[in-house]
């Protein structure tokens, strides 16, 4: 008698405390952070197709070419496996490499902007395209990522349900955080003193 | 005491704040479709939006597909492509599973505009052939101020591009989850009104009346076709009268007069399958597309 009580006891608590909630929970931020490095990695892919492209008609553009080709190349070199959530110090490495690539990419779009055979060649609208989508299914992929990390830490520090996370050993994970998000989301600067001469005649 | 009741105001009102985020986490300021076609700028005259609704609709009752069409002023302070996910996940559009769902979004203030395409189409529609849906079949309307022309043209070539993707057939009677979920409902209203009428009126009577009724109410009420409403009619009367005991056949008390008489009223909705009420049947999106400007 005594042990069943027990047991429908330890049902109550643990699905009324949480339990499910973080397991659900953690489910969540997998799946999403899966969805992220998915993006990140289809990036990388379209990258050296961008730099074969715009070689073709602006080789001399040595500096850019380079910063990008080697962002891609550090990018590669992380292991962007799914254990990176759990460890703070790898994730921001990788989000590091990740933001300069990002910078890079847009530096390089921005000197394209210079070369008006490149920007109509229909390859290069095609990638530069493709780059656009996949930049912003890297925000949407990231935004419901943050949005899976914030519920799980939510679960894990508010009670009761935190009791239930230190019994299991479940910690908060490291999510994106704003100094980060200002170092990437920051646009590419244009410099609207060089296209004056054009407006001046 | 007083630094409990200090630490007890101070977790309750962090605890208020947190119920604030989630208020505020909620998406602000974007509009749900519950048209396909949404024009919050009166860009389009009214036959205009009739048109293209009916040529969407056809559409989805042919291939499955949904697309929407929204017309905001402004997407300020987000942008475009935020405001477009935020509506796609809001709307979803396109079925669910499936996720074959487009949405075009002009905002017309900001000379913008954004196809959103859900992850079920983006095969055929990726983000490079979204985008030159935009520049080279909407923009050039657009430039000559033919947002109509433009809008329409769109979604034809959406429609052919969506064509040559293999998607599961639509259903085939109209309005598919909605149906299932009144055909329960009627069922189960039916069966709950046969066993509290057989109880006042006696079996017979009683799962005639509900069987009649639950009848009545399916095809009156909810629309359905006239075979379900048979079969949810002789299913109410005959589990009802199998299955209750109680009463004999004869053993009722009170006159019927006043059982049927509640059902008929209801007639008065008519049939909620029509194009006007319309939604998104739970596709996913994941950001693909393309945004563009004139």
């Amino acid at each position: 008698m005594f042990k069943r009580l027990i047991v429908l006891l330890m049902m109550t608590v643990l699905s009324g405390c949480g339990y499910n909630t973080l397991q659900s929970s953690d489910e969540d931020i997998k799946a999403t952070w899966a969805e992220v490095l998915n993006q990140y990695q289809r990036r990388a892919d379209l990258v050296p197709n961008l730099v074969n492209v715009v070689k073709g008609y602006a080789a001399h553009e040595k500096d850019v070419l380079t910063e990008v080709t080697e962002a891609r190349a550090k990018v590669g070199a992380l292991q962007a496996t799914p254990e990176l959530v759990n460890d703070e110090q790898a994730l921001q490495k990788f989000i590091a490499a990740q933001g300069q690539m990002t910078s890079a990419i847009s530096r390089l779009l921005a000197v394209a902007e210079n070369y008006p055979q490149l920007k109509a060649d229909g390859l290069f609208r095609d990638l530069q395209a493709q780059l656009e989508g996949t930049e912003n299914r890297i925000t949407v992929a990231r935004n419901r990522y943050i949005a899976a990390v914030k519920e799980y830490n939510i679960t894990v520090r508010s009670f009761p349900s935190n009791l239930t996370a230190m019994m299991f050993g479940y910690q908060t994970k490291p999510s994106f955080t704003v100094e980060n998000e200002q170092a990437i989301a920051q646009p590419p600067k244009v410099d609207f003193g060089a296209a004056a001469p054009v407006n001046s005649h | 005491m007083l630094s409990s009741i200090f630490f007890r105001t101070r977790y309750g009102l962090g605890f208020f704040l947190l119920l604030c985020c989630m208020q505020a986490w909620a998406v602000v300021g974007v509009p749900e479709l519950s048209r396909r076609v949404t024009d919050l700028t009166s860009t389009l005259s009214a036959e205009q939006v009739v048109a293209l609704e009916d040529k969407l609709a056809a559409f989805e009752a042919q291939k499955g597909s949904q697309i929407a069409v929204l017309i905001v002023p402004s997407t300020q302070p987000k942008d475009i492509a935020e405001f477009g996910i935020e509506v796609a996940d809001l709307s979803q559009i396109g079925r669910k599973g499936v996720d074959d769902g487009v949405i075009m979004i002009v905002a017309k203030d900001d000379r913008k505009l954004r196809l959103e395409v859900g992850y079920g189409l983006e095969g055929v529609i990726p983000d490079a052939v979204a985008k030159r849906v935009i520049e080279e079949t909407i923009t050039p309307y657009f430039k000559v101020g033919d947002y109509a022309g433009g809008i329409d043209a769109g979604v034809i070539r959406l429609m052919k591009l969506i064509e040559g993707e293999v998607l599961p057939p639509p259903p085939e009677n109209q309005g598919d989850p909605q149906d299932e979920a009144a055909f329960m409902m009627t069922l189960f209203g039916g069966l709950i009104a046969g066993f509290v009428l057989s109880l006042i009126v006696g079996r017979l009577i009683g799962s005639m009346l509900a069987g009649l009724g639950s009848g009545m109410v399916a095809v009156l009420f909810f629309g359905l076709t006239l075979w379900l409403a048979l079969f949810i009619g002789i299913m109410v009367f005959a589990i009802v009268g199998l299955l209750v005991g109680g009463r004999d056949w004869s053993g009722g008390g009170y006159g019927g007069s006043r059982s049927g008489s509640s059902w008929s009223g209801d007639s008065g909705f008519g049939g909620s399958s029509g194009g006007s009420s319309w939604s998104g049947g739970g596709g996913d999106f994941g950001g693909g597309g393309a945004s563009g400007s004139w």
